[in-house]
């Protein structure tokens, strides 16, 4: 049964009841002042406006609620949260419920701090995904308190906890658009817990199986922890002649706006079954255990994040594997950095983007000089993506195919391709001018066109390599491209169609000046 | 592919030494004596994270590499490519075939099931799963024990008479061999073929590594002509680079038991060893995670007192 007014409603049994504090936190919004937000969104006052049998008792409130509305917009009105009362949820435990409300409600010393925590309270049991509708109504508190106020959430836990959902997808970490079709169930034990089963098949042939679990509180952390159990297989052999497949687990133990925490531990096995490896790759075939921690910090404060025009990001992964009493698990240090900014023109909305990527992967642990770094730890440069999105380390260069460029060995005899094992150190740099097109059809579609250039090089310092790496040598070597084209953007991701032009490249990598697609998300 | 092979040398991928053997799989091992008796100079290399591959042994010079699941296996693939052939002109000879298949399929078939059954699987683990984080090691040890005794056609009704009949298949074939052999230097013509890579191979591995509770060992040592073939032929070929000959073979069981008991007290004090760094580094992350959980309830602990408190001022 919904309340009169579903927003600051309050059926007092006696109004009147506190003359000494003429607090009565409960102004109807049959008249939508500006200055109230309402937290309850969905519910809208106009179907309290065709109330008109109550208009006697709308009257009084009238009167009470303008007196109320004087005083919040002359002072700040104080009132103290006294209780917070939840119905509605019979699976939901009510801790999950109060736990993301009490922390911005307790804070809340006057009306209009009040109102706003309400209002934030509301997102944030929306964003639980598990209740079809939230409704946090302001109360008054018990009669002989004066000066306080109940705040009652009622919840609508979601009928059909069980929904599925089909998708084609270009994630910032996959090579290239994907499938996913994944079924989540909602709210199972009453925690507020998701879980999710999904397929992922990636247009590169690699697949995945997995099964997460989400809980927004777990005892003690302070962010929610999220779990994926995950079996996946991903197919390298046109590149680097090898198969990854990997059963592992990852929890995410830290995920707010600027940090997340990661841990993953996964049995991966690398095999060849075109056996035609080089030798560097097939000295790394085998099974490895990765028990990594991995931390990120992002900060984008660009406008937009297909088509930034202003603002700059910064992120920062740093991977630390070999978290393990077995001094026989993958043992490897990876950092990485990605500085992006975008600085406005001002004449055809146009923007001068320009980003700089790097990163580090070495091994730690007894005769680390020596040793070869793990394949899939290193750096592979080229691909189908746009670098002026992403923020996931040095990776897409515009003009180079996947994995199209850095260290390479020939294959076994008899194939002429050769295998790009990757390097320990990357950097890539780039510099892009979007402008809008003049033609009116276009821009309303948000189509514009870019100028750009790039430039990348990476480099194997493992295996005593760094002694022979220099700083003058990686410069001469450094690959770079130009081009221009125009950038479709479609809800969720970014499609270019660019003309690249080779302007520097070394013997036998994988790049050729022509028409190239790209896809970003 | 010669001038290949002249500028790159010759390296042999094998799984790790152990037991006092330079490889101790003993689908490597024929691989490594061939190219020793056939005394082509080759560098050795070892890949201890693959134990179920099957492209183990492999040979590679250059570009030019051999797979062991390509033409019949490295050897075969070696003599048919040209790099090495010590078996021309004996295939046509009679015995070749049949003693060639009594060394691959009987004796093969009792080696096996000595390693992963008869044994337990306690020097199998060494052999493969040792440099294997422990957790794949055991869950892949687990995984070949199965499909090994699915491929003995091993089931619970029928495991004692398949295990009979597999030793007395092995006797039958030391016997046969020992009378084939008298006390000839090789077994064919007086020079060194691929089927004594093969023999030997067996011989070393069924001496030097399986326990000596193992049936199969001691039907073995019963032929006294073939423990002197193998002695020989291990001084002449296998030892000539290295600084320390092992121990004759001939002289068992004290040798024996001495060569078993070496490196079965080097394996225990490694063990030990390993089991002591081991258990410190265990201990040493506990600590860590100890000390991290404590520091974060301490410091997420200062801000919910001070909630706490505020509350009770109701």
């Amino acid at each position: 049964p919904r309340t009169r007014n579903p927003t600051l409603s309050c059926f007092p049994p006696c109004p009147m009841a506190n003359p000494t504090e003429n607090l009565d936190p409960n102004p109807p919004t049959r008249e939508p002042e500006d200055e109230l937000e309402e937290p309850s969104g969905d519910k809208r006052e106009l179907e309290e406006e065709e109330e008109d049998e109550e208009d006697t008792v709308s009257n009084a409130y009238r009167t009470k609620t303008e007196s109320l509305f004087r005083r919040m917009r002359s002072a700040p009105v104080p009132v103290r949260v006294h209780d917070v009362i939840v119905k509605g949820n019979s699976k939901t435990k009510d801790h999950i419920i109060e736990a993301e409300v009490e922390a911005v409600i307790r804070e809340a010393n006057t009306l209009q701090e009040l109102l706003e925590a309400s209002r934030v309270a509301n997102s944030n049991l929306r964003a639980l995904d598990i209740f079809d509708s939230v409704n946090i109504t302001l109360d008054s508190g018990p009669p002989e308190l004066p000066g306080t106020t109940n705040v009652v959430i009622e919840v609508v836990e979601s009928k059909h906890p069980l929904t599925g959902q089909i998708g084609a997808y270009t994630r910032a970490e996959a090579k290239s658009s994907s499938v996913e079709a994944s079924l989540k169930y909602k709210n199972f034990f009453g925690y507020g817990d998701i879980w999710d089963g999904s397929m992922v098949y990636g247009l590169d042939s690699s697949a995945e199986v997995g099964l997460g679990m989400y809980l927004p509180r777990l005892k003690g952390l302070p962010t929610p922890f999220s779990s994926r159990l995950y079996l996946s297989t991903q197919d390298w052999l046109k590149f680097s002649s090898y198969k990854e497949r990997s059963l592992g687990l990852s929890l995410g133990l830290l995920s707010s706006k600027y940090h997340e925490l990661v841990y993953t531990v996964a049995w991966r096995s690398l095999i060849d079954p075109s056996r035609l490896a080089s030798e560097s790759i097939r000295r790394q075939l085998g099974h490895s255990l990765l028990s990594a921690l991995k931390y990120t910090f992002k900060y984008d404060q660009r406008d937009s994040y297909l088509r930034p025009t202003s603002g700059y990001a910064f992120s920062s992964t740093s991977q630390i594997g070999g978290l393990a009493p077995d001094s026989r698990s993958l043992r490897f240090f990876k950092q990485e950095i990605d500085l992006r900014c975008a600085v406005p023109l001002g004449f055809y909305r146009a923007a001068l983007n320009f980003g700089v990527s790097g990163g580090v992967s070495f091994p730690w642990g007894s005769g680390y000089r020596n040793r070869a770094s793990s394949v899939p730890e290193r750096f592979f440069l080229g691909g189908n993506s746009s670098p002026v999105c992403s923020l996931s380390g040095p990776s897409a260069l515009w003009g180079f195919s996947t994995r199209g460029l850095g260290p390479n060995e020939a294959r076994r005899k008899g194939d002429v391709e050769r295998d790009f094992v990757g390097g320990d150190a990357a950097v890539t740099a780039f510099a892009d001018l979007s402008f809008d097109l003049p033609v009116r059809w276009l821009r309303e579609r948000g189509v514009h066109g870019h100028v750009f250039a790039c430039a990348g090089n990476t480099a194997k310092l493992t295996e005593n390599e760094f002694r022979n790496f220099s700083a003058p040598k990686f410069m001469e070597t450094f690959r770079t491209s130009v081009g221009a084209g125009i950038v479709l953007p479609v809800s969720l991701f970014r499609m270019e169609i660019n003309y690249c032009h080779i302007v520097k490249k070394q013997e036998h990598d994988r790049a050729k000046s022509g028409f190239f697609l790209t896809f970003s998300a | 592919m010669e001038g290949d092979q002249d500028t790159s040398g010759f390296t042999l991928v094998t799984r790790k030494p152990c037991f006092g053997l330079p490889t101790a799989c003993p689908n490597c091992l024929p691989a490594y004596i061939y190219l020793k008796l056939a005394q082509l100079p080759f560098q050795l290399a070892f890949n201890s994270t693959f134990p179920d591959s099957e492209e183990l042994p492999y040979f590679e010079s250059g570009t030019y590499v051999a797979y062991n699941n390509e033409d019949g296996g490295v050897i075969e693939k070696l003599e048919k490519d040209g790099i090495v052939n010590l078996d021309s002109q004996l295939q046509s000879l009679p015995d070749y075939l049949s003693l060639k298949a009594l060394i691959v399929s009987w004796l093969e078939e009792a080696l096996t099931y000595e390693i992963w059954v008869g044994t337990e699987g306690v020097c199998a683990s060494k052999i493969y799963y040792s440099d294997l984080p422990w957790v794949i090691g055991k869950v892949l040890f687990y995984k070949q024990t199965y499909l090994t005794k699915n491929r003995l056609g091993l089931t619970k009704e029928n495991a004692e008479q398949r295990e009979k009949l597999i030793y007395k298949r092995a006797s039958e074939a030391y016997e046969a061999l020992s009378t084939r052999l008298g006390e000839q230097k090789f077994l064919f013509e007086d020079r060194p073929s691929s089927l004594d890579a093969f023999f030997l191979s067996h011989m070393l591995f069924t001496i030097q590594v399986l326990p000596e509770t193992s049936v199969l060992r001691r039907k073995l040592l019963e032929h006294g002509n073939l423990v002197r073939y193998a002695e020989r032929l291990k001084s002449e070929f296998l030892e000539e680079s290295s600084s320390s000959p092992s121990p004759p073979l001939h002289s068992f069981p004290s040798s024996f038991s001495g060569k078993g008991s070496k490196p079965k007290s080097k394996p225990k004090t490694e063990k030990s060893e390993e089991e002591k760094k081991f258990k410190k580094r265990a201990r040493f992350f506990l600590a860590a995670q100890f000390l991290a959980v404590v520091i974060y309830v301490s410091v997420m602990g200062g801000g919910s007192s001070d909630e706490v408190e505020y509350e009770d001022d109701d």
